[in-house]
């Protein structure tokens, strides 16, 4: 009786056939055979619902063990699941040919817009101070005006004759009107500039933006700067500039 | 002239879990420039830093019970890859946890940053790189929502003293977190007077770090504060928090007083003091 049942079920799927409907990824060099398709996940409302989900993550939501409890999922984190974003609109930064006692300088703006509830902070630092190609001479970093800014204090840097690399940023709002948001606790003005925290030294990046509530398109205007001494060696001067954003936690 | 325009998502996780778990967790990151990029990866613990939610990479060694790695199939963590101009890329960030974990919570951040290229130019030439992060804290515990307990470290206002009109009230409070993990605060600020209450400041949700502390912030506001103009007399500003946070409520007091309009009857009755002097001497 049993076989009987069986072989009409076997042939009444060969007659009608259901389409299973699957999800793979291919290419020549490769095929994805697991599953981790996260498609939403978060809050959703209306006038008349709210509702919470997870869609395609493996084990979402809460599962127990042992008696245990134990978050995990996304939609656990709908709250922060928001965007971050960072822009630098010039990497490039070109001092062509020194001339020395003439303040050498360059811009870019850097802009960011963080999620809501939280605020930023952008640290800066470099590789390594200006340095040839054949790493026989450095720039050094600046110490400014009276010899008392490093990485993290900015001072006057206005003599032609104290020599050095260094920064300053000032925010700007969308017309590039100087607004001081986010760098008023770091820079009081454009005359006031600081060292890049050098990796090299085993100095840690230092934060020069900051601002703890959300923000959306903040900008600020960085001008590096650089002058050197008469006696400083002819050569191509390079490093390394790094910008890190991070939100606040 | 070449760009970085990133974008991270989510900006940050938290998750509750087990010692011996592992978990996934998708970052969508876009490339919102019109160039191709490099890019990699890694991820750096973090010390809080200050009273406002900033951290600090300190060369940090990370926790070796806690291991992280990537799930996609075509890319491990710290090794580079390109996004198109325009374009998005998922990447699924592995968090293992070992049986052997202690009970508490560990704080890192997942970085997508530029690869390093130093121009050959015959030039004076400093290379600006990008690098954005999105905060990850995770609570290594044995129990779903494990216990918050906190006291506030300092409540103040300013001025003390102050008269009906013109600059506003300050609030100013930072609460420590005395336990293994972080919580999110959630209270207010009831400003009485009289047993009646004038106003109301709800508390941001910011999470403090696990024995750490943390500058409170109203909701909307960057500053607790409120505004005048207010009726002269004895105010009393309450900071107390929701009670599964276990933090005992603080009060203070402050004064509001008719300055201003007492200055100006002074001054009013001098200036016709002085007018009706001065007739008689005319």
């Amino acid at each position: 009786m049993t076989n009987k049942i069986f072989i009409f079920l076997f042939f009444l799927c060969l007659i009608f056939p259901i389409n299973i409907v699957a999800q793979s990824f291919t290419s020549p060099s490769y095929q994805i055979q697991w599953g981790n398709f996260n498609m939403t996940g978060g809050k959703k409302t209306s006038a008349t619902f709210i509702l919470t989900d997870s869609v395609g993550q493996n084990t979402p939501g809460k599962f127990t063990n042992t008696g245990f409890v134990i978050k995990s999922g996304f939609q656990y984190a709908y709250d922060l699941y928001q965007p971050f974003s960072f822009k630098i609109d010039n990497l490039d930064l070109d001092f062509g040919h020194l001339v020395p006692q003439v303040g050498s300088t360059q811009t870019n703006i850097i802009t960011i817009t963080t999620p809501s509830s939280h605020g930023y902070d952008i640290l800066s630092s470099e590789n390594h101070p200006l340095l040839t190609s054949n790493f026989s001479t450095t720039i050094p970093d600046t110490t400014c005006d009276n010899g008392t800014c490093n990485q993290s204090t900015s001072a006057v840097w206005t003599d032609s004759t104290k020599y050095g690399f260094g920064f300053n940023a000032i925010g700007i709002n969308s017309s590039g009107v100087v607004t001081d948001i986010g760098t008023s606790n770091f820079f009081i003005d454009d005359t006031y500039y600081r060292q890049f925290a050098n990796l090299q030294a085993s100095e840690t990046p230092q934060v020069f933006m900051s601002e703890t509530k959300p923000v959306k398109d903040h900008s600020a205007k960085i001008t590096y700067k650089i002058n050197i001494s008469p006696y400083q060696s002819s050569g191509f001067y390079q490093n390394s500039i790094n910008f890190i954003a991070i939100p606040k936690y | 002239m070449s760009i970085f325009d990133l974008t991270i998502s989510p900006s940050q996780i938290e998750f509750i879990l087990k010692p011996g778990i592992t978990i996934t967790q998708a970052y969508e990151i876009t490339n919102n420039s019109n160039q191709e990029i490099s890019l990699n990866t890694e991820v750096l613990p973090f010390l809080p830093q200050g009273n406002n939610g900033s951290v600090v990479y300190a060369n940090l060694s990370q926790n070796p019970n806690i291991l992280f790695s990537l799930n996609n199939s075509d890319l491990a963590l710290g090794q580079p890859f390109t996004i198109a101009g325009h374009t998005k890329k998922q990447i699924v960030l592995k968090i293992k946890t070992s049986a052997n974990t202690s009970l508490s919570d560990y704080y890192s951040t997942f970085f997508v940053y530029q690869n390093q290229n130093l121009s050959n130019n015959e030039s004076t030439f400093a290379q600006a790189n990008g690098k954005i992060g999105s905060h990850i804290l995770l609570s290594v515990a044995n129990q779903e929502n494990p216990k918050a307990l906190g006291q506030i470290e300092k409540f103040s206002i300013t001025p003390k003293i102050k008269d009906i009109f013109f600059t506003p009230i300050n609030f100013s409070a930072q609460v420590q977190n005395q336990t293994n993990y972080f919580f999110k605060t959630s209270g207010q600020i009831t400003i009485t007077k009289d047993n009646k209450t004038i106003k109301e400041l709800k508390l941001d949700s910011q999470n403090v770090l696990a024995n750490y502390y943390r500058r409170l912030i109203c909701q909307d506001q960057n500053i607790c504060t409120i505004s005048p103009p207010l009726w002269p007399g004895k105010y009393i500003a309450t900071l107390s928090f929701d009670s599964n946070l276990n933090i005992k409520s603080t009060s203070v007091s402050f004064f509001v007083l008719p300055i201003s309009p007492l200055l100006f009857l002074i001054l009013t009755v001098g200036i016709i003091f002085i007018l009706k002097r001065s007739r008689k001497y005319w």
